[in-house]
């Protein structure tokens, strides 16, 4: 690399844009898994990815990525020029996908800093042996052979990187003078520093240094040169620079078609037939454009050029006008409207707006105001407006922080595929509402809960082919991805048509590992029960360990991380027919809204989302047990009664109920009735963690600061009900 | 050349130069019938007392926590921590915030006295008398200072608040007398 270059950003923008060619290349292809055939906007953007990601690797000097980016990039190149109609469609599918966790395997180690040290050779063996497989299978090969060999010479032109809609077209024309020694140096003197500038650069006589006899071609006919570039007639003449050397130039500005069209010659030699095929070349790069071709290597580039170009040309026969349609589907102005944000500045502007949200309500309940007899109008309207737009700035942010479920539950799907691929299970994957989005900071901790649930319900859930036909069942296994939003949480339900949990096995293994009540009989446990056995350490009830599950652990794993964000696990099974798994999750972990309440003189905030019901209640309602425990009856339904102050051994709590609140409270279908003082308002609250110092307590999941300054602590329902 | 060096020193300086002006002082503050005394390193900043919220089900010397211009922190009573009475807060009690290993933490003290600047020579390390295993009692006490005529007992701010059980009474008892074992 030359020094100068800031390799830092260079990496992390290398890195950046192929990890997005990757996802969108995986994407790509198991869309298409299923079909019999990559269609062919699928194979173009296949080969044009590996194409880029070739080019760009080779800069960085990644050599193993390059190697393995080329050897796909042949295939791919092989696929769209021959057509062959007998591809063994998901072993391709299998190369593909085998390729890109290679590819991506490798970045990742980069992005570690460690080297990029895979060994690429044993899938390129693979591959070379599929790709021969499938060469030796066509029948015919029209077009196959004269193309792998042609066009060995190096080509006339540069290809420079990006070329866009305001690009224009020149025709060049270059005498020099009749006594001007090496005429062809000068030439390419004038061609390399039309380089610069060049988006696509043609000339004639082509070959102008080892050829000595251009020189007198250059001095008899002129200097002929098709330009693409975006610079205006004038500066073009200043780079050229009439000297010495140089009698006269003329340049012509001419459209786009006549540029295609290539120099029209009068005699029409091999040269222009050359110059024909390298047209359909400039074609193809400009479809190409958007994958960004690196100005560079171009020693490299040579050799590879010739391949593509008939290629082109053959898609393009057969379908006139396709390409130029493809380049402009893709308007290049698309990708402005989108900046990438370093997360931790979100985060800042998040925490600011919280900032503020607090100030607001310091400022609007500030206690000056209660001074009796002033006229707050104004002050009230203002105000009124200042909420207003605090408001939508929370929305607005938190809208920023939204992201979408795609591209994990694309994950999924290339899990599916997998892991039923190896186990030789038939299975269909199905997404919905994939497009639920959900703050990023949260799914980054539901990532890893998802793999390991539909990993699950592949491995275990789902059974072996044979076994369905035994059981009468369609042969085609099913996992479904659903994601919903409702009631400020997320729900995402891993469902499978397997042969759902078994009851008596887990019970049988939960006896074995001793964590059974034994007074307790079997059937007392409910299946809600049972199930949650298969959540503890080290359970599983799969006798073999595959690759993927089995070892016990994952589903503790996944119910400490849904935990660590406040969200819940839920089973459903049917013997039979498969079993539900549903996450429910927080929407959002930063502001929330809150009822204040305060007993014994501290202040609490609950979120608004649990509380069903505030009541007032009459003594005579309470039901004491002799134990201490106490319960109450409303409307016929009875509810066991928690006493936040005595809970917390508070000082100076309300002791009759009939002076204070009850709340009731449902987090996963269980109520309670707590028993607070007095509720002060609703609120937007800002959650901020209890400081580390402080150990945790029991029933705390957090603080926030109040209006007047005042810190209250956030309750969690969750955490009074266990 | 060297005068861009030098004045670059300087100004890089600067900031340890405060370092330095810092070594050798303490904050000293009177707990019980004892001053004590932190560096000033560890030391924010001191605010006037202000209302604390109340945590439930925590140790009895963790006050609670106050908000400190919207930063949470937690706030410990010095005199409590030592196992000593409890004092009434008044308009003269004051919060001592310490930054020890990036946590931010406030201490509840009777009294600020001042900062005092005690040389190295001047710090004796506590003594042990009794038996030699009674040693590690003492250990949030690292050196008493001698400031004229008066002894500051030294703090350790880490084991000051990460320690899990000691008393002011029992330490002081230890400088004179052997006391029963813990």
């Amino acid at each position: 690399m030359a020094e100068g270059f800031n390799t830092e950003d260079m990496l992390d923008m290398y890195l950046f844009e192929n990890t997005q060619l990757l996802e969108q290349l995986q994407e790509t292809v198991l869309e298409q898994k299923d079909a019999d055939y990559f269609d062919e906007d699928s194979i173009n953007e296949i080969f044009r990815t590996m194409h880029t990601i070739k080019g760009s690797s080779g800069i960085m000097m990644f050599d193993n990525i390059t190697k393995i980016s080329h050897k796909l990039e042949d295939v791919f190149y092989y696929l769209r020029e021959s057509q062959p109609h007998n591809v063994p469609h998901l072993e391709l599918v299998d190369h593909v996908l085998e390729v890109e966790s290679f590819i991506s395997e490798e970045l990742e180690k980069i992005q570690n800093g460690d080297s990029a040290d895979g060994d690429p050779s044993e899938i390129i063996e693979r591959l070379d042996e599929f790709l021969n497989r499938i060469k030796n299978g066509v029948p015919g090969g029209a077009k196959e052979p004269e193309v792998e060999n042609k066009h060995e010479e190096p080509k006339h032109f540069y290809i420079a990187p990006v070329a866009t809609s305001a690009s224009r077209f020149f025709r060049i024309y270059i005498t020099f003078y009749p006594e001007t020694e090496m005429a062809n140096v000068h030439a390419y003197k004038t061609v390399y520093a039309l380089k610069e500038v060049a988006e696509d650069l043609l000339y004639s006589p082509e070959d102008l240094i080892s050829d000595e006899s251009s020189s007198e071609t250059i001095l008899h006919d002129g200097f002929k040169m098709l330009l693409q570039a975006q610079c205006s007639e004038d500066e073009l003449r200043e780079i050229i620079g009439v000297g010495y050397d140089i009698k006269k130039v003329d340049i012509y500005e001419c459209r786009a078609e006549e540029f295609l069209q290539g120099f029209d010659f009068g005699e029409h030699n091999a040269t222009n037939i050359d110059l024909e095929s390298s047209v359909e070349d400039i074609e193809s790069r400009i479809k190409d454009a958007e994958s960004l071709e690196p100005n560079t290597k171009e020693e490299k580039k040579k050799p590879e050029k010739p391949k593509i170009a008939p290629g082109d040309f053959v898609i393009q026969s057969r379908e006139p006008g396709k390409q130029k349609k493809l380049a402009k589907d893709k308007p290049k102005g698309e990708k402005a409207s989108f900046i990438s944000v370093n997360v931790s500045k979100m985060d800042q502007l998040m925490e600011l707006i919280g900032e503020l949200v607090i100030s607001e309500s310091v400022v609007l309940q500030n206690p000056d105001l209660k001074v009796p007899g002033l006229n707050l109008n104004s002050f009230n309207k203002a105000a009124a407006q200042l909420s207003k737009i605090s408001t939508d700035l929370q929305n607005v942010i938190m809208s920023m922080r939204m992201v979408p479920l795609t591209n994990t539950f694309q994950k999924m799907n290339r899990i599916v595929f997998d892991v039923s691929r190896k186990l030789g299970k038939d299975i269909e994957f199905e997404m919905v509402g994939e497009h639920t989005e959900v703050d990023k900071n949260i799914i980054e901790h539901i990532s890893d809960p998802l793999m390991h649930l539909v990993r699950n319900a592949v491995d275990h859930g789902i059974e072996t082919n044979a076994e369905r036909i035994d059981s009468g069942k369609p042969d085609k296994g099913k996992v479904t991805l659903s994601a919903k939003t409702e009631a400020g949480k997320v729900w995402i339900s891993v469902e499978d048509n397997g042969a759902g949990l078994d009851r008596e096995k887990i019970l049988a293994k939960a006896k074995n590992q001793g964590l059974l009540d034994g007074s307790k009989p079997d059937a007392a446990y409910t299946d809600k029960e049972v199930y949650q056995f298969i959540t503890l350490p080290g359970f599983s009830t799969n006798e073999k360990v595959t690759e993927y599950s089995g070892r016990g652990v994952g589903m503790d794993v996944v119910v400490q991380n849904l935990q660590a964000i406040g969200g819940t696990l839920d089973i459903e099974s049917s013997p039979g027919m498969g079993s539900v798994m549903s996450l429910k999750i927080p929407l959002t972990l930063a502001i929330i809204d809150g009822i204040v309440m305060e007993t014994g003189g501290s202040a609490f905030v609950m979120e608004t989302g649990v509380i069903k019901e505030f009541i007032r209640v009459k003594e005579e309602m309470m039901i004491h047990e002799p134990s201490g425990e106490e319960y109450i009856m409303i409307r016929g339904e009875c509810y066991p009664v928690l006493r936040l102050g005595k809970w917390y051994g508070l000082e100076e709590y309300k002791d009759s109920v009939e002076d204070g609140v009850m709340l009731i409270l449902e987090v996963e279908d269980k109520k309670i009735c707590l028993f607070v003082d007095k509720l002060i308002g609703e609120q937007e609250i800002v959650v901020k963690p209890i400081p580390s110092y402080i150990k945790k307590v029991r029933g705390l999941s957090g603080c926030t600061q109040l209006g007047d300054g005042s810190i209250a602590l956030i309750l969690d329902a969750g955490g009074l009900l266990e | 050349m060297d005068g861009t060096n030098d004045l670059m020193r300087q100004t890089e300086e600067s900031p340890a130069g405060g370092q330095d002006a810092q070594k050798g002082k303490y904050m000293t503050f009177k707990s019980g019938n004892e001053y004590f005394g932190l560096e000033i390193q560890y030391v924010n900043e001191i605010i006037q007392f202000q209302a604390i919220t109340a945590i439930p089900e925590t140790e009895d010397y963790i006050k609670g926590l106050i908000n400190l211009r919207g930063k949470v922190i937690p706030v410990v009573d010095v005199r409590l921590r030592f196992k000593q009475e409890a004092f009434e807060y008044n308009d003269r009690t004051c919060i001592i915030v310490i930054n020890v290993k990036s946590m931010i933490v406030g201490l509840i003290v009777e009294k600020i006295a001042e900062v005092v600047e005690i040389k190295d020579e001047n710090i004796l390390p506590p003594p042990t008398i009794g038996r030699v295993d009674k040693a590690h009692h003492n250990k949030y006490v690292y050196g008493i200072g001698k400031v004229g005529n008066s002894v500051k007992l030294l703090l350790d701010p880490d084991k000051l608040l990460n320690d899990d059980d000691l008393s002011a009474v029992e330490q002081a008892g230890e400088l004179g007398m052997d006391e029963e074992d813990e």
